[in-house]
């Protein structure tokens, strides 16, 4: 591929073409690579959008695949280059380039880093709500390509619901800037949306629009101790159903708890099944109301213990444990399989329940749930004691179980991950042959030679 | 650390997550995956543990454009000791050999032999004087910290607490003025201060180099001369000599070493000094001094919980000296011992970044305890001065 880099090196100043082995091997994937990992024949860190073009121009001409990727932190293998080809990693392309108050609105590059923008938005006074629990790495190019969430989606929706406009590279190099800054559109279809959860299956997002709110003055965190995982899914339906509107309503299991505890002081009782991390944000006499409210139901359903902690510096430790837990959980296992089935709201009991019976009946692997119970977006997650090949066949036997009570329960086989390659199977479930169909005929549109991240989306990905 | 084996399985707790992008100085300026702890760890189990891609130039560049900041180490929700998986593999990889034989001789007999140190320091005057040594290291002191001050240092009146200084390279031979206010300080808080007799380098640059074996035998002269004093605690100025002590020492040493167990005791004790006094209290109160100053926290803290609030606390407690907060206190300054002789571009872009964020405070002093931060940052920091904590309660107490 002597070749290809000599090319690439000509569009791209040289020393941002990597082909060196190790760079390749580096490229191969995301959270999923202990799943499948692919390799890249060059990886490219363009700096502007007339890079990216000019790569996709060449690209194109040459029909070698191309798959973009952000800060990798995804978990469904959206960026792992499973036909190989080129890597477009899009940090590079990492500046905020307006954030306008007037407006309520910013421009950003695709490679910008969630947690930045958090940070840069709200020195102006104005909050941008998406909060996935990558968001100190994963960018906004990817949280746009697989409409990410996070714990706030509770409230205040996910990314899609964020973006006004993007610029995006077509697959034949061409730029196209669907949206704009306007606050509504209804200027035929919206391509806008389109892009965003594409994957990278279309084009290579390198620009997005995005919807800002005024940062709400107060917040508090609470924590109530259920006494058994049904009461925690019946504690949020009673939360929701009277009215209050939390910012955030995070189910955690037992067993995270006892990870969790390492970053929280005074430690949780552990004697709960199953906990609510709360959030309330507004004015303080808003969160006051929601506060009353909420323990008010908290006490009539019984819970086991309920602690408020008024300090945000203090609170902050109990949301970083929250992101971290994923990784956490790790130092007590020895892998993990984050799935992120989401059911309607009200299904919530139900569906927890059932993966509960399913875990009584596991042996070489534990099935867990913790998630953004406020939606619905639950995560169930495999954790292997041991990795051996009982356990996989087991892991992936369960993995079907909980998509397809998942699906019987109303939902979806993703709330906020994305397909990628590793969900593709379930996809066909989730929407039937028809829309299936469908939407490989809306890819052959934007990309005719199937060159955008090729593997995706679907079982045969083109 | 003496072998990557005993690591496999925690290599094998790396989910990919990536976190470690948050946080890891080299690739927040380089943006290649390559250079993030996630691809190290993948490429040291492929390279190293398998065999699966051959020992290249480039993967030899990916252990070495590491700064060993511990950051990744720190971030890792997964608890991957990231900094000492990279220190073995260097180990594994060189076997001791990564510089040329003289570098190398240099480095080991500088490091290893304190009774040298007269006669290094002339070499490294010289040396300096000739243009010779990187433009980031300042001149050898003219009289290093050991030929100034020897044994019992009394306590000022009637002694609380008794504790051995051990005495780093940097303090020993660039920054005697620490130092000496170490010991004063502690003195004057009535704190008895031992200066033990043969100690040598900590063995940290030694680490680095992937030198196992040179970092073993300083373990032999130090935990030995360290671990034998009847003391309360043994404190050291410098964050990276209390990180190899407090927590990797016993590490770099076989499972079965007879050294294990004294180097093991020897952690508990064992403190960066503005976290002991902090700890133990003051019993001076320190006269008020005018002064603005910002702190620069090293990377090299996760040894203790409370040593990066330390200086904070420790220097809150002088009347209207006035502390500045940096915009990202934590954020690495680009030495990395002795990396930024080896990556002259990439450190000096890691520093500038920290440079902005200090004009910004207006400060005109920064504080930090590890003295590679300090001279580095001092090259390019001509509008104020860099020095040590300690130095500013010192002065406080106008000792």
């Amino acid at each position: 591929m002597k070749g290809l880099a000599r090319d690439l090196g000509r569009l791209v100043a040289k020393e941002r073409v990597r082909t060196d082995p190790e760079d390749l091997f580096a490229y191969g994937g995301d959270a999923t690579y202990y799943v499948k990992r692919g390799k890249p024949d060059a990886v490219v860190l363009p700096e502007n959008t007339s890079e990216v073009s000019e790569v996709m121009k060449y690209a194109f001409h040459n029909a070698i695949p191309v798959t973009p990727r952000g800060a990798g932190s995804g978990l469904s293998g959206g960026c792992t280059p499973l036909h190989g080809g080129i890597v477009l990693d899009m940090k590079r392309m990492g500046r905020i380039l307006e954030i306008n108050r007037r407006n309520m609105s910013a421009r950003v590059e695709a490679g910008v880093v969630l947690a930045d923008f958090h940070k840069a938005v709200k020195k102006q006074g104005l909050f941008y709500p998406p909060n996935p629990q990558s968001m100190n790495v994963c960018t906004l190019g990817g949280n746009v390509a697989t409409r990410a969430c996070g714990p706030h989606g509770v409230k205040y929706g996910a990314t899609g619901d964020y973006v006004m406009g993007l610029e995006v590279v077509l697959p034949d190099g061409s730029v196209i800037a669907p949206g704009g800054l306007a606050a509504r559109s209804s200027a035929g279809y919206d391509l806008t949306h389109l892009f965003a959860g594409s994957e990278g299956t279309l084009g290579v997002i390198t620009k997005a629009n995005l919807r800002l709110l005024a940062l709400p003055p107060a917040h508090r965190t609470a924590v109530v101790a259920c006494e058994s995982i049904e009461q925690a899914g019946d504690t949020v339906s009673e939360i929701l159903a009277g009215g209050t509107l939390p910012a955030m309503i995070e189910f955690i299991p037992q067993m995270a708890i006892v990870a969790m505890n390492n970053y929280i002081t005074p430690p949780l009782i552990t004697e709960g099944q199953a906990y609510l991390l709360i959030a309330l944000d507004g004015t303080q006499d808003e969160i006051q109301a929601q506060a009353d409210e909420i323990l008010g139901i908290c006490r009539r359903m019984g819970v086991l213990d309920i602690r408020v902690i008024e300090d945000e510096k203090e609170a902050e430790t109990y949301w970083t444990a929250r992101s971290n837990l994923g990784g956490m959980l790790l130092t007590m296992m020895k892998k993990a399989i984050n799935e992120d089935v989401a059911v309607p709201r009200d299904r919530i009991p139900e569906f927890v329940r059932e993966i509960q019976n399913m875990a009584s009946t596991l042996s070489k692997v534990v099935l867990g749930i913790a998630g953004h119970a406020g939606d619905g977006n639950m995560h169930p997650s495999i954790f292997f004691p041991e990795v051996n090949s009982e356990a996989e066949k087991e892991a992936q036997e369960t993995v079907k179980k909980v998509v397809r009570l998942g699906l019987s329960l109303g939902g979806t086989v993703s709330g906020e991950h994305g397909i990628g390659f590793h969900k593709a199977e379930f996809l066909h479930w989730e929407l039937g042959e028809v829309q299936i169909r469908l939407l490989k005929r809306i890819k052959k549109a934007f990309d005719p030679k199937g060159i955008m991240n090729p593997g995706k989306l679907w079982k045969d990905g083109r | 650390m003496h072998d990557l084996e005993p690591y496999r399985d925690m290599m094998a707790k790396c989910s990919h997550c990536g976190l470690c992008q948050a946080t890891c100085p080299v690739y927040l300026e380089d943006f290649l995956q390559t250079h993030l702890a996630r691809a190290r760890m993948d490429l040291i189990r492929a390279v190293l543990l398998e065999g699966e891609i051959p020992v290249t130039k480039r993967f030899r560049e990916v252990l070495d454009r590491c700064l060993l900041c511990t950051n990744c180490s720190r971030t890792c929700p997964a608890g991957v000791p990231v900094d000492e998986i990279i220190a073995a593999a260097r180990n594994q990889v060189y076997q001791g050999k990564r510089r040329d034989p003289v570098r190398r001789q240099l480095l080991r007999r500088f490091m290893n032999q304190r009774g040298m140190k007269g006669l290094m320091g002339m070499a490294g005057s010289v040396a300096h004087k000739m243009g010779w040594t990187p433009e980031e290291l300042p001149a050898p002191a003219s009289k290093p910290f050991e030929k100034r001050f020897k044994g019992r240092i009394p306590a000022k009146g009637k002694a609380r607490a008794r504790v051995a200084y051990f005495v780093g390279c940097a303090t020993n031979t660039l920054y005697p003025d620490t130092g000496k206010a170490v010991i004063n300080v502690l003195a004057h808080n009535d704190i008895e201060v031992l200066i033990p007799e043969g100690q040598v380098c900590c063995g940290m640059p030694a680490l680095a180099e992937g030198d196992l074996p040179l970092v073993q035998e300083m373990m032999r002269k130090n935990v030995p001369v360290l671990a034998g004093c009847d003391v309360d605690a043994v404190v050291t100025d410098c964050t990276s000599c209390g990180m190899m002590f407090k927590a990797k020492a016993a590490k770099t040493l076989p499972e079965d070493d007879p050294l294990r167990p004294q180097a093991e005791a020897l952690a508990e004790k064992v403190w960066e000094v503005t976290d002991y006094l902090n700890q133990i209290g003051l019993t001076a109160e320190p006269p008020p001094l005018p002064e603005s100053y910002t702190y620069h926290i090293p990377c090299h803290r996760g040894w203790t919980p409370t040593v990066d609030d330390a200086p904070r606390n420790l220097l809150g407690k002088i009347p209207e000296a006035e502390l500045i907060e940096l915009e990202n206190p934590d954020k690495c300054c680009g030495a990395g011992g002795t990396f930024f002789m080896d990556f002259k571009e990439l450190a000096a872009d890691i520093r500038t970044g920290k440079l902005a964020d200090i004009r910004q405070t207006g400060a005109k002093t920064v504080l930090t305890q590890c003295p590679a931060c300090r001279s580095f940052l001092r090259t390019q920091f001509e509008d104020g001065q860099v020095t040590h904590p300690i130095v500013l309660l010192a002065k406080a107490y106008g000792i």
